[in-house]
C-alpha cells in the first residue's frame, strides 16, 4: 500500500510538471508578443508591435532570458518568496507565488484563493448528485431489468446524455432563473456568510450538472449491476435465504460499484473543464471563467495557475480512485 | 469497451445438418450482418434519415440558399430592422411569418436566419468530419503500431495515450487556438483558412486517444491468432500483415469510433465558438447561440433555432453511433 502510494504520487507529481512545462512553453513562444498585452494596458493601446516600449516590457518581464531560467524561476517562487517587477513597481509576492496577473496585477495565489471554493463547491456538490441520482436509479432499473419503466428509463436517459452539456446549462439558465424565476438567480455567496444563501445560490446550478451527468451514471451503474446479479455468488446469497436488500446493497452493489468509480475517476477532467461552460452561462467568478477570461488575452501567469490546478485535482482524483477500488473490491492489491 | 470481433466470424454456427440445408447457409461477413441488424432497427432508420438530412443541407448548401432565396450577406440593416429596438421590421418575434426570410432576421445586424442556419450546419458537419476521419486515422496507426509491435513503442503511445487522456481538453482548446490564429493568420482570407484548421487540429489532437487504445487492445488479442502467426511464418512483411490480415478484422471499433466520434465533434466545435474560440470567416451554430443568448427574452426563436439543429443533429448522431455499436457487437444477439 505505502509503496504503491508512493509510485503513483510520483508519476502523478510528473504529469503535473509536465503540464506545466508543457502551458509555460506554449505561452513563453507562442504569442507573437506575451508583454503585448500589459504594455497595451498600461499605455492605453500606444504600444505598436515593434516599439522600443514593447521590448522594454519584454525585458522586464524576463521574456528575453532563456526559457528554462524562467521557468526555474517561477517554480522556485512556489517554494520561496520572491518579488516580481513590472515597469519600476516591484510587487512582493509570497511562497506559495504563482506570479502577477497581467491584467490587474494582482497576486495569481490571492485570486485563486477568491475563487477555488466557488469551482470546488461547484464540482462536489456536482459529484455528489451524480452518484446519490444516478447509482441508485440505475440500481432500481437492474432489478427490474426488462419492464417498461427500466426501457423507458434507458431510452430516455440515453437521449438526454447526448444533448451538449451547454445547451442543457444554458437553456435552464434561460427558462428557470431568468423566463419564470422558478429558481432563485445563480450567485456565490460565501458558505461560513450565510450557508442557507450559499446553498440556494447554487441550487440550479447542482441540478443541473447533477441531473445531465446523474444520466451517464444510470447507464454505467444499471449496465455493471444487471452483470453483477447474474453472478454465482449472488444467486448463493439469495439460496442462504438473506433478506433482498442485504444481497442487493451488500453483496451485488459492492463489485457493481468498481467500474461506476472507474468512470467517475475519468470524469473529474470532464468535470472541472464542464466548469467553464457552467460558470461562463451562470457568471459565476471561478477557476474556469478565470482561465477562459486569461487565454483571451494571454495572461500566462494565470493561465499557468489554471492548468496546474486542473492537472492536480486530476491527478489526485486518479489516485484516490485507485484507493478507492481496493477497498470495494478485496481481489485488487495496491502493489 | 472492447468489440470481439473475432467472434463474428462464428456467427451461422453449422450445426449437425443434412446436405441439402447445408448448401442454404451462406456466410456473411460482419459487416454485412451488422448492416442487415441495421435496416431492422427503427431507431437506428430514423437517425440515419435525419443524419442523411443534415448532410444534404451541408453538401448543398449554396444550391439550397439560392431555390429559397436567402443569403448570408450582410444587408443595410435598416432595411430590414427597426434601428430603435433592433428588433426585425417583417416576421417573428412581433410581427407574423415572413416568407422571405423563414426563420426571421437577426437583430441588429438584419441578416437572414435562415441562411446562416444553413451555412453554419455546413461548417459543423464539414469540421466534424474532417476532425473524425483524421483523429480516426491516426488512432488506428498508433494503436496498430502499439498493439503489433510492442516493446518500446507500446510502451511510449500507451504513455502518451494516459498523458493526453489526463490533460485537459476544453483549456488546452482554450490555449492553443487563439495562439495559432495569431500566429499564422496574417490577413482576414488567411483566418478564415487557419481558425478552421487549428480547430482541426486541436480536435485530432485530443481526440485520437480513444481509438488507439481499442484498436491496441484489439491488435494484442488478433496477434496471438492462428492466421496472422500462419502469415508470419510463410514471411509475410510486417506491413502486409497489419494491412491486409489485421485491417480487415479491425472495421467495427474503427466504424463504432469514427461514428461515435462525429457528435462529439460537432458538439465540441458549438461548444467552442461558443466560448468565442471557434472558426471565423464562417458562419457557426455556437455563435449564433452566444449572439442570441442576449436577446432570449424579446426573440426566442432566435436562439432556438441554433440549438434545436445542434441538439438534433447531435442527438441523431449519437443514437446512430450506439445502433451501430449494438448492431457490430455479438453479445446483444437479437
Amino acid at each position: 500500500m505505502f509503496s504503491f502510494l508512493v509510485k503513483r504520487l510520483l508519476s502523478g507529481a510528473m504529469i503535473v510538471v509536465l503540464v506545466s512545462m508543457m502551458v509555460f512553453l506554449l505561452f513563453f513562444y507562442g504569442p507573437k508578443s506575451p508583454a503585448l498585452e500589459l504594455c497595451r494596458r498600461d499605455t492605453h493601446g500606444r504600444c505598436g508591435e515593434t516599439s522600443p516600449r514593447l521590448e522594454q516590457y519584454e525585458e522586464r518581464l524576463g521574456y528575453n532570458n532563456p526559457v528554462y531560467s524562467e521557468y526555474g524561476k517561477w517554480a522556485k517562487g512556489l517554494v520561496q518568496d520572491r518579488t516580481i517587477y513590472i515597469g519600476s513597481t516591484g510587487y512582493k509576492c509570497e511562497a506559495p507565488c504563482l506570479g502577477l496577473s497581467y491584467r490587474d496585477r494582482t497576486l495569481v495565489t490571492d485570486q485563486l484563493k477568491e475563487r477555488f471554493p466557488i469551482t470546488l463547491s461547484l464540482a462536489v456538490g456536482a459529484s455528489l448528485l451524480y452518484l446519490m441520482i444516478g447509482v441508485p436509479i440505475g440500481v432500481l432499473a437492474a432489478r427490474r431489468r426488462g419492464s417498461f419503466a427500466d426501457k423507458a428509463l434507458v431510452s430516455s436517459t440515453l437521449v438526454f446524455s447526448s444533448i451538449p452539456y451547454y445547451l442543457v446549462a444554458l437553456l435552464s439558465m434561460l427558462l428557470l432563473t431568468l423566463s419564470t424565476h422558478v429558481f432563485p438567480t445563480v450567485a456565490y455567496h460565501p458558505f461560513l456568510d450565510n450557508p442557507f444563501k450559499w446553498f440556494s445560490g447554487f441550487l440550479l446550478v447542482w441540478l443541473v450538472m447533477g441531473l445531465y451527468g446523474a444520466t451517464a451514471y444510470t447507464r454505467y451503474s444499471r449496465g455493471s449491476m444487471v452483470e453483477v446479479l447474474n453472478e454465482d455468488y449472488v444467486r448463493t446469497a439469495k439460496a442462504k435465504g438473506l433478506k433482498d436488500r442485504v444481497v442487493v446493497i451488500r453483496h451485488a452493489l459492492r463489485s457493481a460499484l468498481v467500474p461506476v468509480v472507474t468512470i467517475f475517476g475519468l470524469d473529474v477532467a470532464f468535470l472541472l473543464s464542464g466548469t467553464v461552460f457552467t460558470e461562463q452561462i451562470f457568471d459565476l467568478d471561478g477557476i474556469g471563467k478565470w482561465g477562459l477570461e486569461a487565454t483571451y488575452i494571454k495572461d500566462l501567469p494565470v493561465v499557468q495557475a489554471t492548468a496546474l490546478v486542473l492537472a492536480v485535482a486530476v491527478v489526485m482524483a486518479n489516485i484516490i480512485v485507485d484507493i478507492v477500488y481496493s477497498v470495494l473490491d478485496p481481489r485488487v492489491r495496491l502493489s | 469497451m472492447t468489440l470481439p470481433v473475432a467472434e463474428l466470424s462464428t456467427e451461422n454456427p453449422i450445426g449437425p445438418v443434412g446436405e441439402g440445408e447445408r448448401k442454404k447457409i451462406a456466410g456473411r461477413s460482419p459487416t454485412r450482418i451488422a448492416i442487415d441488424r441495421l435496416r431492422k432497427d427503427p431507431i437506428a432508420v430514423v437517425c440515419f434519415a435525419f443524419v442523411l438530412l443534415f448532410v444534404i443541407i451541408a453538401v448543398f448548401a449554396g444550391t439550397i440558399c439560392d431555390l429559397l432565396g436567402v443569403s448570408t450577406e450582410t444587408v443595410r440593416a435598416s432595411t430590414r430592422i427597426d434601428l430603435v429596438t433592433l428588433m426585425p421590421l417583417k416576421g417573428p418575434p412581433n410581427h407574423g411569418f415572413d416568407p422571405e426570410h423563414p426563420f426571421g432576421v437577426a437583430p441588429g445586424s438584419g441578416t437572414d436566419n435562415l441562411a446562416v442556419w444553413i451555412e453554419g450546419c455546413r461548417t459543423s458537419m464539414y469540421l466534424a468530419s474532417v476532425s473524425a476521419i483524421l483523429s480516426t486515422i491516426i488512432g488506428v496507426t498508433l494503436g496498430l503500431l502499439a498493439g503489433f509491435l510492442g516493446g518500446i513503442f507500446d510502451t511510449v503511445i500507451s504513455f502518451m495515450t494516459d498523458l493526453f487522456l489526463c490533460f485537459p481538453f476544453l483549456l488546452a482548446a482554450l490555449a492553443v487556438a487563439p495562439i495559432i490564429n495569431e500566429r499564422f493568420a496574417t490577413d482576414t482570407a488567411k483566418l478564415k483558412f487557419v481558425s478552421f484548421y487549428a480547430l482541426v487540429a486541436i480536435l485530432v489532437f485530443f481526440g485520437w486517444m480513444g481509438v488507439a487504445r481499442l484498436v491496441r487492445g484489439e491488435v494484442l488479442s488478433l496477434r496471438e491468432r492462428e492466421f496472422v502467426k500462419a502469415a508470419r511464418v510463410i514471411g509475410v512483411p510486417t506491413h502486409r500483415i497489419l494491412i491486409r490480415e489485421m485491417l480487415p478484422n479491425l472495421i467495427a471499433p474503427i466504424v463504432v469510433s469514427f461514428s461515435l466520434g462525429l457528435p462529439a465533434y460537432v458538439s465540441a466545435e458549438a461548444g467552442l465558438s461558443f466560448l468565442g474560440i471557434g472558426v471565423f470567416g464562417r458562419e457557426s451554430w455556437g455563435r449564433s447561440i452566444a449572439a442570441a443568448t442576449k436577446y432570449w427574452e424579446e426573440y426566442p426563436l432566435f436562439l432556438l433555432e441554433p440549438v434545436i439543429g445542434i441538439a438534433v443533429l447531435v442527438v441523431a448522431l449519437n443514437l446512430l453511433g450506439d445502433a451501430i455499436r449494438d448492431a457490430f457487437d455479438p453479445k446483444t444477439r437479437r
